[in-house]
């Protein structure tokens, strides 16, 4: 497997006044293509900090976060706007879809960032949603949305997904679609998925598991095995 | 709430700049005209102006106990043009006053007016100052013959002169024009009173009726057609006239935006008064908690501009007015309604902020909590059709966003258009006015000087000098004219066809005035109802004799209405042809007794710009206000549409749309609203321009008018403002914290 992404004794700070707040402190890890890798931590442990700074929406302190080669410490703005547009596919606890747009049109939308030729229908068609292509995210359920949202994340094909608690404002039957959707991803088109959650049931399922607690890496575990999302006990 | 007005300092201040500007504006414009009008009745009340004028020949005591018996008080005068002893032999009208009751002189310096003294002279204050002349000063004066020699006791005005004019030009010259009152006693040789001063209280038809039974008499004049009181009068109405339409304009615009824009900040407040609600505030808070939003900016902007408008607008315009009309006082004036609108915008405010408020805090706090449900759009035939799929996203965004946001696009239109309008309304009236100088001034009149004749003069000198210039005999008078039950004071050019003149007709092409025709202008024929072939009668003032003439044409005049005919024409009419004028291509020097003045015609288009300068005030000022109500209109809406946008912005950037692609998304939509906005409020502006020309004067007949150069100028205004408000909101996306902008649901 090719490592694709390596974070380097990263650190962040954030200030506010005298006071120093230490999010990310010494930080080490790397991904593997294609793996499915569940970040858990309690509440304020640094997870989103850690999405943020590997997604590109925070700049780190000190340290080196390379993804394919390419050091993304040392971008400038435009610059990790293109990265995010080239690399990472968002998905939010929120969906975030754009509300003046239809489903299809949200996904399509994409090619105005990216050089891809997008087919918006035949992705619709992978989550499932082709009959719901003209509608607006309002008239959607939040189980749709978030389908609309993977499906829009993975059109530009990125190097890999980004997943804040993609769950989180879901029940628990339309969360194990959307986890068994992302996981699909992961193990059949060879995309890497990167879900940052607290729940630790879904350990299980990932090829590895991050746990950070305090800014710091607790421990980095490699499943062998990983067991199907469907067949976990939720 | 110290709080919360410091976290939305930006809208309070654009709420605050709001109240601020419509009430400034409304305040200055309105105060100016009652201004003008409460000083002039100030001072009209306090010198008892005449309420009618009757001249005759010699007014006795048993004239005096006639009239006495329908008029509440009279008093005799002896009025006489004179000339003073100086270079320039000005004309100064004498007074010599039997009690000094009525229409009494004003003392600014020196002693009061003292009606034993027999020796003593009190005179126009304006002349006095054009003249250098002091208190104790000896002046002669020359009339009928006599000459007398007077010592001045005091400098002032009288409420018979707010406005005095030459005979050539439309400012008053007071170097060359004044008044003086003096006693009865003052007169070398026994006095024969020529005018009769009356105070009545029937009314004016009475008091003619009345006065027709009694006495014999010349004519009467009454208070309203008095020459000076009639021109200020006609100079009031003009500004009242301005003054009622823009800030009317002003105020309305202040409505709208500022009631919107409360409404909308309390709506973006939802979740909090959620939050408020479900910790256990009751509702009585914080509704009251909110009102106080919309009560204090506005209050605060109403006072302020309660305030500075009455002190700052007036001021603009009173120093031209001064040139023009004498007034003891300039004081900006008030008026309650002032109070009652600057109350009304702050009730209405409070009202409109109430009642969002409780429609929010009438939800229960879990739906509250929540932003409110996006309305369900559906897709029209528009965005199903085939160019829908190839139009840009930046063009379906912004249709979609307009198209959910039907209140904010409307909104930013209306606003937009409103100070649109209001521009191309005062644009339009500098063309107008300016279209119609440079039609009487180069398309009419293309002569170099117009010399008036004197009243000694002798023919055969004025013809010599006629000759001599290639000049060319004109008269011009006053007329009165009657015809389908309407009567107006006009005037009369007789005139040959000459290079000098050009008579013109609507379209301003040069026409003829046919030998034998009688041409009424056009504004005149409308203002009667006349065509050509309908008959009129009119006469000369001064003189008793009426005429009757077919109207045989008709011309386009823009500044002065009336008759205009040959010199033949006029003799057919039984009238004399006596020559006032003489206008000549050439310039004309030398003195001569026959010549009373010279007027080159750049000094008669001068003294119109002086005249008009009250008209191009307001279009300064209408200009400089607009253009700040846009600016704050346009912010406004920015902030407000970039608040409600700013989750759907920071979704975009974080997918990887770069900030250059997000500005140009919002400055496009931010575009097409100043455009629709703009291409609306330009008819609209047109409209205003010419309910604004009309009231600016009776006499005047004009094109509207509107250059392209200032629909440019406009445009450039609007859309610099547009694009600026534009510029300030880009770095706010640069600076947009897209974490925050994503983590919760607000």
């Amino acid at each position: 497997m090719n490592t694709i992404i390596e974070f380097k004794n990263v650190n962040k700070e954030y200030k506010s006044g005298d006071h120093i707040l230490k999010a990310m402190d010494n930080v080490n890890f790397t991904i593997d293509e294609g793996e499915f890798v569940v970040i858990l931590g309690p509440s304020g442990a640094g997870k989103s900090t850690l999405l943020n700074l590997l997604g590109g929406l925070d700049t780190v302190t000190s340290g080196e976060i390379v993804v394919k080669g390419n050091h993304v410490e040392n971008f400038s703005d435009d610059e990790l706007t293109s990265y995010r547009a080239k690399n990472v596919g968002f998905i939010f606890q929120f969906y975030n879809l754009i509300p003046n747009l239809t489903a299809l049109e949200n996904i399509e939308l994409m090619k105005d960032i990216v050089d891809v030729n997008i087919d918006g229908l035949s992705v619709l068609d992978s989550v499932g949603l082709k009959n719901h292509a003209d509608q607006f995210p309002s008239q959607l359920s939040g189980g749709e949305q978030q389908r609309v949202s993977i499906a829009r994340a993975v059109a530009k094909q990125p190097t890999m997904l980004l997943c804040d608690e993609p769950t989180g404002a879901l029940d628990s039957k339309t969360g194990v679609l959307i986890l068994n959707l992302l996981q699909d991803m992961s193990n059949n088109k060879g995309t890497t998925v990167i879900i940052v959650t607290h729940n630790a049931i879904l350990a299980e399922a990932a090829d590895k598991v991050i746990r950070i607690k305090n800014g710091q890496i607790e421990s980095i575990i490699i499943n062998e095995n990983p067991r199907k999302v469907t067949d976990l006990e939720w | 709430m110290l709080r919360d007005i410091k976290v939305n300092k930006t809208q309070f201040i654009a709420i605050f700049m709001m109240a601020f500007l419509g009430i400034f504006a409304y305040t200055g414009i309105c105060s100016e005209y009652y201004g003008l009008e409460q000083t002039s009745d100030a001072f009209y009340n306090e010198t008892n102006l005449a309420d009618g004028w009757i001249s005759g020949t010699n007014f006795d005591s048993v004239d005096v106990g006639e009239v006495n018996n329908f008029t509440t008080q009279s008093e005799r005068q002896f009025v006489i043009k004179s000339v003073g002893d100086f270079d320039g032999e000005p004309d100064i009208t004498l007074h010599f006053v039997e009690n000094g009751t009525i229409s009494k002189f004003y003392v600014t310096e020196g002693s009061p007016v003292d009606i034993n003294d027999d020796s003593g002279v009190w005179i126009d204050k304006r002349f006095a100052d054009a003249r250098n002349l002091t208190v104790g000063d000896n002046i002669t004066f020359e009339f009928e013959g006599k000459t007398i020699t007077k010592t001045i006791r005091g400098f002032g005005y009288s409420p018979e002169y707010v406005y005095e004019s030459s005979p050539a030009s439309f400012a008053p010259d007071f170097n060359n024009l004044g008044f003086a009152y003096l006693s009865y006693k003052a007169y070398p040789d026994n006095i024969e009173y020529n005018t009769l001063l009356v105070k009545y209280s029937i009314s004016d038809v009475d008091f003619k009726n009345r006065l027709n039974d009694s006495i014999d008499y010349l004519s009467v004049t009454i208070k309203e057609d008095q020459f000076s009181v009639a021109q200020f009068a006609q100079e009031m109405v003009q500004h009242k006239m301005m003054g009622d339409i823009f800030p009317v304009l002003f105020i309305l615009i202040t409505f709208l935006t500022l009631l919107t824009t409360m409404t909308r900040i309390v709506t973006h407040q939802r979740t909090q008064i959620g939050i408020l609600k479900a910790v256990g505030f009751n509702d009585k808070t914080i509704v009251l908690h909110y009102i106080l939003y919309g009560f204090l900016p506005v209050l605060l902007g109403s006072i302020l501009g309660l305030i500075t408008g009455p002190m700052i607008i007036p001021q603009m315009f009173y120093p031209t007015m001064k040139t023009h009309y004498t007034l003891p006082e300039w004081n900006p004036g008030f008026d309650m309604s002032f109070i009652y609108v600057a109350g009304l915008l702050v009730i209405s405010s409070v009202v409109v902020t109430y009642l969002t408020c409780r429609n929010i805090s009438k939800e229960n706090p879990a739906n509250t909590m929540r932003p409110k449900a996006p309305k369900l759009s559906s897709t029209n035939f528009i965005e199903r059709s085939k160019l829908w799929r190839h139009l840009s996203f930046n063009l379906r965004w912004n249709w979609r966003d307009a198209k959910r946001n039907k209140f904010r696009a409307f909104m930013a239109i209306v606003g937009v258009m409103g100070c649109v309008a209001l521009l191309i309304a005062a644009f339009g009236m500098n063309d107008s006015m300016n279209d119609l100088k440079s039609w009487e001034y180069d398309d009419i009149n293309h002569f170099e000087s117009k010399l008036s004749i004197a009243n000694n003069a002798s023919a055969l000198e004025l013809y010599y000098i006629a000759n001599y210039t290639n000049g060319s005999f004109i008269m011009q008078m006053p007329i009165e004219i009657k015809a389908n039950d309407v009567e107006d004071t006009v005037s009369i050019l007789v005139s040959n066809n000459t290079d000098l003149i050009s008579y013109t007709d609507e379209n301003k092409n040069p026409i003829e005035i046919k030998e034998g025709k009688v041409s009424i202008s056009v504004k005149l024929a409308e203002k009667f109802n006349l065509t050509i072939g309908d008959e009129i009668r009119w006469h000369i003032v001064g003189s008793d004799e009426w005429v009757t003439s077919k109207i045989g044409q008709m011309h386009a005049e823009p500044i002065s209405q009336g008759l205009i005919m040959s010199p033949d024409t006029l003799e057919d009419q039984g009238l004399n042809f006596t020559p006032t004028n003489i206008v000549t291509a050439e310039k004309f020097g030398e003195r001569c007794d026959s010549i009373k003045s010279v007027t080159p015609l750049w000094k008669m288009e001068d003294s119109w710009s002086q005249m008009t300068s009250a008209v191009m005030m307001m279009v300064y000022v209408v200009t400089i206000v607009a253009g700040l109500l846009a600016f704050i209109v346009l912010y406004n809406l920015g902030i407000l549409s970039f608040t409600e946008m700013e989750r759907e912005v920071a979704t975009l950037k974080v997918l990887g749309f770069k900030t250059s692609f997000l500005r140009r998304l919002l400055l496009t939509q931010n575009l097409i609203f100043t455009a629709i906005g703009f291409i609306l409020g330009i008819p609209l502006g047109f409209y205003f321009m010419t309910l604004m020309m009309d009231a600016a004067g009776d006499s005047l007949y004009y094109i509207p008018t509107l250059t392209w150069g200032n629909i440019l100028l406009s445009a450039i205004i609007t859309f610099s403002l547009s694009i600026f408000v534009n510029l300030m909101f880009s770095d706010r996306i640069s600076q947009l914290d897209m974490v925050e902008a994503l983590k919760d649901v607000e």
